[in-house]
C-alpha cells in the first residue's frame, strides 16, 4: 500500500458502478483510482404503500431498513431507506420504485456523485489530499485543505488551447490553432485525416488537464466527432479510454425574464473540456472563477463551466444537508402559505427603489452595503425551517451562505489592501468574482419554484428586512444632514454641502454599520453624477439610469447605450469618447462644444464611410422562434437570412445583423453578397445615443447646488415649528 | 420569481392605460399637465410601493399632491421674495 498527495481533480463513475477518481500527484502524476461508494436514499409516505415498496425491493441487490429521517420542512418522518452497492445501481433502482409507486415521497435520489463522495470522504474537488493506494483502489481519504481558506496553491494543470479563425455561427472556420506552452501552430481544417491524426498525437504527446476551446462545444466536437465517424477513424480526446466523447443537447430555457439559449455540450472524462464560448463564469470571472467554484460548490469543473451559479448554490444546499443529516426532497413539496389579499399586498414587494432627483449634482457619494442580500440572510437566520421562528437555531441557508460570504467579505477586504499593481490582485478578483455570482443568485433561489429548499415566505422575509434596513439607512443619512439622491436595492446616493473627500464620509458609513449590522462600503465620490430622465417624459425619473465621474476620473455608466450589449460597437465607443470628454471638466457644460466637435466627427466618418462594417453590427436576443413573430422585427428577419442559410436558429441565440438599404433593411452578419448600409438609420442612433448624454448637460445652465428636497426643508421647517 | 401582485410603477402604468380615452380626449395643452401629474406620481414610486393601501391610486394622488404641495410652497417664497423686493423699493423710493 502506498500513500499520494495531491489534487482531486475529476471524478464520475463508470459503467461498472465504481467511482473512478484522478489525482493529480505532487509529482506530477496523473492517477487514475477507483473507490467503491454505496449510496442511499429514502422513500416516506403511506405506511401501507411503504409496505408495498418494500415488499417490491426486497430480494433486489439492497439493503432495507427503517429509520427516521429530518425533513426541512416538516420535521423528522418515519422513512424507508434504500442502500445501492454503487451509484449506478442506485440510479436504475430508484428509476424503478418511483415508476412503481409514484405516490411515495423521495429523498436524496439525485444527489451529484462528487456531493456524496465530499460528504463521504470530506475532500473537496480541486482541493489537496491524502490518499491510501492499493491495487489502483483508493481505501483511504485525508483532506489537507480547506475549500474556505482563503489561500491556495496553484494547481499546476496542463492546458491546451484549441481555436478556430472564424465565429461558426458567421463564417466557416478555416484553420485550426493549437497551443499549449511554448508550442503554437496552426492545421488548416481543410484535411480532416490529417487533422484527426495530428490531433490525436498531440493529445497523447501534452496529455493536457484541460482542453480549452473556442466553439469546441458546439462546433468543433461534433465535426471532429463527425469527421471521425466518416473517415471510419477512432478518435477519442478522453484521458479516460474506456469512455467515449459525451454529447449534451443543446437548450433554450427562460429564467431572469429573458430567454437564455445553452449550445450543445462535449463532456469529456479524465480531463475536462470547457468551451469559452458556452460557458457564462468563464466569461465573467475567468478560470480561476471556475476553479473558485469548483472548489466551494463540489460540483466537477466542466459542470460548473456550464452550468448557472443556480447550480452551485442548489448543490451547496445539497452538500451541508447531507452532513447535517437533513434529507434532500427529490421534488420541492412546499408550496407558500395561504394569505389574505391584505397580507398578500404586505408581503409580496421586491426591493426598495427611490427615484432619483434627475439632474447633475456635484460630490456625490455612492455607498453600498456589500452583498445585502446573502448579509440577510445570514445574520437574520432567514431559511425555510427559521421563518418566523425568532429563537431557532441556525437554519440550513444561513448555515451554507456564512462560509461563502464570510470568504467573499474577506478577499475584498484583502482586494482593497493589495496594491494596484500587486501581481495576487488578478487571480484573486476572478474568484471574488465567482463567489459574488453564488451570492447574487442565493437569494433567488429562497423562492424559485423549483428550488429544492426554497420557500417564499423566506423569500419575502429578506425583501421585507432589506426595505427596511435601506429606510433606516436613509433615516440616519438624513438625520446626519444628508441628501439621499437616489437609492437603489442595496446602494445609497448621497450628497452633503461641502463634503467631497472619501474620508468625510466615513462616520456615515459607520453610523449605518453600526446600526443595520451590515458591511457597507464607500464605492466612491463621483466630481458629478446625472441621474437620467425618462425617453418619454423628462419629467418622469427613471431608477438606476445614470453616469458619472468619479474623483480618481474613472467613469461609471447604467442604463445608456454604451452599457447594453445591444448597440453597435461604433454607437458605443461614440458615447463613451462623448463622456470621456465631459468627464475631463468639474462642470460638464464646459466640455460641451469639444464634445460636438467629437460628434460631428465621427457623423462624418459615418457619412464617409469609414466606418469599418464590424463596427456597426448590432448584436440582439432572440426571444422567441422566427417564425412566428406576427411583426418581423429586425432581430427576427435577421433570424429568418440565418435560417436561409442554413444555420440552427434557436431562441436565446443572439443574432448580429447590419442595416442596410433595401426592402429586407437588414443583413445578417456574415450573409454573402454587397453591404449597401443604411447610413440614415445609424445616424439616428449615433443622435440618439450622444442626445442621453448631452441633452441633460445641455437643459442644466449650471450644477445644482441643494436639490430642492433640501431647499424646501430648510423652507417648511420654520413653518412646522 | 415573479410577483404576484403588480408592483407599484406596473399599477399606475396600468391605470394611466385604463385612463388613456380620458387623455385622448383632453386637449393637447391639458394633455401636457395630465402626463405631468403622473411624472409626479413617479418620483413617488418608493413611497407608493411601502403603503399598504388596498386601492393603489389613492396613494398616488397623494404623490400628487405632495408634489404638487412643494411647488406652492416653492412658489409661496418666491411670491414673499419678490414682495418684500417691492415693499423695499417703494420704501426706498418713498424715502428719496
Amino acid at each position: 500500500m502506498e500513500t499520494k498527495t495531491g489534487w482531486l481533480i475529476d471524478l464520475y463513475e463508470d459503467p461498472k458502478g465504481d467511482v473512478v477518481l484522478w489525482l493529480l500527484t505532487d509529482h506530477d502524476e496523473r492517477l487514475c483510482l477507483h473507490m467503491e461508494l454505496p449510496v442511499t436514499f429514502y422513500a416516506a409516505g403511506d405506511f401501507a404503500i411503504l409496505r408495498q415498496a418494500w415488499m417490491y425491493m426486497k430480494g433486489k441487490n439492497v439493503v432495507l431498513a427503517r429509520t427516521i429521517g429530518r425533513d426541512l420542512f416538516t420535521g423528522n418522518r418515519d422513512v424507508m431507506s434504500i442502500t445501492a452497492p454503487n451509484p449506478v445501481i442506485s440510479i436504475t433502482l430508484f428509476r424503478e420504485l418511483s415508476n412503481q409507486f409514484p405516490e411515495l415521497d423521495y429523498y436524496n435520489a439525485d444527489i451529484p456523485l462528487s456531493l456524496r463522495f465530499i460528504a463521504h470522504t470530506g475532500i473537496h474537488l480541486l482541493g489537496r489530499c491524502k490518499l491510501s493506494i492499493e491495487a489502483s483502489k483508493a481505501t483511504s481519504f485525508e483532506p489537507l485543505t480547506s475549500p474556505w481558506k482563503m489561500a491556495v496553491a496553484s494547481i499546476p494543470l496542463r492546458i491546451m488551447q484549441l481555436s478556430l479563425d472564424e465565429d461558426p455561427a458567421y463564417a466557416p472556420p478555416k484553420n485550426l490553432r493549437i497551443q499549449s506552452g511554448r508550442m503554437n501552430y496552426i492545421i488548416p481544417l481543410n484535411n480532416p485525416r490529417l487533422l484527426l491524426i495530428l490531433l490525436s498525437a498531440e493529445l497523447r504527446k501534452l496529455d493536457p488537464d484541460l482542453i480549452l476551446t473556442d466553439y469546441g462545444d458546439t462546433w468543433l466536437f461534433p465535426k471532429l466527432t463527425q469527421w471521425a465517424a466518416d473517415l471510419n477513424f477512432e478518435f477519442n480526446p478522453n484521458r479516460d479510454v474506456s469512455q467515449t466523447l459525451q454529447m449534451k443537447r443543446e437548450d433554450s430555457y427562460f429564467a431572469y425574464g429573458r430567454v437564455i439559449y445553452r449550445g450543445r455540450q462535449a463532456l469529456l472524462y479524465g480531463r475536462w473540456h470547457i468551451d469559452s464560448h458556452n460557458s457564462m463564469i468563464v466569461g465573467e470571472s475567468g478560470l480561476e472563477g471556475v476553479f473558485e467554484q469548483v472548489r466551494v460548490t463540489g460540483l466537477r469543473a466542466q459542470d460548473v463551466a456550464r452550468k448557472s451559479p443556480g447550480a452551485g448554490i442548489t448543490a451547496m444546499q445539497m452538500l451541508k444537508a447531507l452532513q447535517t443529516g437533513v434529507m434532500v426532497p427529490f421534488q420541492k413539496q412546499q408550496a407558500g402559505n395561504s394569505k389574505t389579499l391584505a397580507e398578500l399586498i404586505r408581503a409580496d414587494r421586491g426591493g426598495l427603489v427611490y427615484q432619483p432627483i434627475t439632474g447633475i449634482h456635484r460630490n456625490v457619494a455612492q455607498i453600498d452595503f456589500s452583498s445585502m442580500y446573502p448579509a440577510i440572510m445570514v445574520n437574520h437566520n432567514i431559511s425555510p425551517e427559521t421563518t418566523g421562528k425568532p429563537n431557532a437555531p441556525e437554519g440550513l441557508i444561513p448555515q451554507t451562505l456564512r462560509p461563502l460570504l464570510e470568504k467573499r467579505l474577506a478577499m475584498k477586504k484583502l482586494l482593497t489592501e493589495l496594491p494596484p499593481n500587486d501581481c495576487r490582485r488578478k487571480v484573486l478578483k476572478e474568484r471574488a468574482a465567482a463567489l459574488k455570482w453564488l451570492l447574487v443568485v442565493c437569494f433567488g433561489y429562497l423562492g424559485y419554484k423549483n428550488a429544492r429548499f426554497g420557500k417564499l415566505e423566506s423569500h419575502e422575509a429578506v425583501t421585507a428586512d432589506s426595505r427596511e434596513l435601506l429606510l433606516l439607512a436613509k433615516d440616519i443619512a438624513e438625520e446626519l444632514g444628508f441628501s439621499v439622491l437616489h437609492m437603489y436595492v442595496d446602494s445609497l446616493f448621497v450628497q452633503k454641502d461641502g463634503l467631497h473627500a472619501p474620508k468625510d464620509f466615513a462616520p456615515l458609513l459607520e453610523a449605518i454599520q453600526h446600526q443595520t449590522g451590515l458591511q457597507i462600503a464607500l464605492d466612491g465620490v463621483y466630481r458629478w453624477v446625472a441621474f437620467l430622465p425618462s425617453k418619454r417624459d423628462p419629467r418622469t425619473p427613471v431608477a438606476n439610469r445614470y453616469f458619472g465621474v468619479f474623483q480618481d476620473g474613472e467613469i461609471k455608466v447604467r442604463g445608456i447605450a454604451a452599457r447594453t450589449h445591444n448597440a453597435p460597437q461604433f454607437i458605443s465607443d461614440t458615447q463613451l469618447g462623448l463622456l470621456d470628454i465631459l468627464a475631463q471638466s468639474e462642470d460638464p457644460a464646459d466640455k460641451i462644444p469639444e464634445a460636438q466637435a467629437y460628434l460631428r466627427k465621427q457623423l462624418e466618418r459615418l457619412k464617409q464611410g469609414k466606418v469599418p462594417l464590424q463596427e456597426l453590427v448590432v448584436s440582439q436576443t432572440l426571444s422567441r422562434d422566427p417564425t412566428v413573430y406576427r411583426v418581423k422585427s429586425p432581430t427576427a428577419r435577421a433570424a429568418l437570412q440565418f435560417v436561409q442559410m442554413g444555420r440552427d436558429v434557436r431562441p436565446g441565440m443572439r443574432m448580429r445583423f447590419i442595416y442596410v438599404r433595401g426592402d429586407e433593411r437588414v443583413k445578417a452578419w456574415g450573409m454573402p453578397g454587397d453591404t449597401y448600409v443604411d447610413v440614415e438609420q445609424y445616424i439616428l442612433l449615433l443622435k440618439r445615443a450622444a442626445n442621453e448624454v448631452l441633452d441633460i448637460v445641455h437643459g442644466e445652465n449650471r450644477l445644482e447646488p441643494l436639490p430642492m428636497d433640501q431647499a424646501l426643508r430648510s423652507l417648511c421647517e420654520p413653518l412646522l415649528t | 420569481m415573479g410577483n404576484l401582485v403588480p408592483t407599484a410603477a406596473q399599477q399606475l402604468t396600468d391605470t394611466e392605460a385604463q385612463l388613456s380615452k380620458f387623455r385622448h380626449t383632453l386637449r393637447a395643452s391639458d394633455r401636457y399637465i395630465f402626463d405631468g401629474l403622473f411624472a409626479m406620481a413617479r418620483r413617488h414610486i418608493a413611497a407608493m410601493s411601502q403603503s399598504d393601501a388596498l386601492l393603489p391610486f389613492e396613494s398616488a394622488l397623494l404623490a400628487i399632491v405632495l408634489e404638487q404641495a412643494k411647488q406652492i410652497a416653492v412658489l409661496q417664497q418666491k411670491v414673499e421674495v419678490l414682495e418684500a423686493r417691492s415693499i423695499r423699493g417703494n420704501q426706498d423710493r418713498l424715502a428719496h
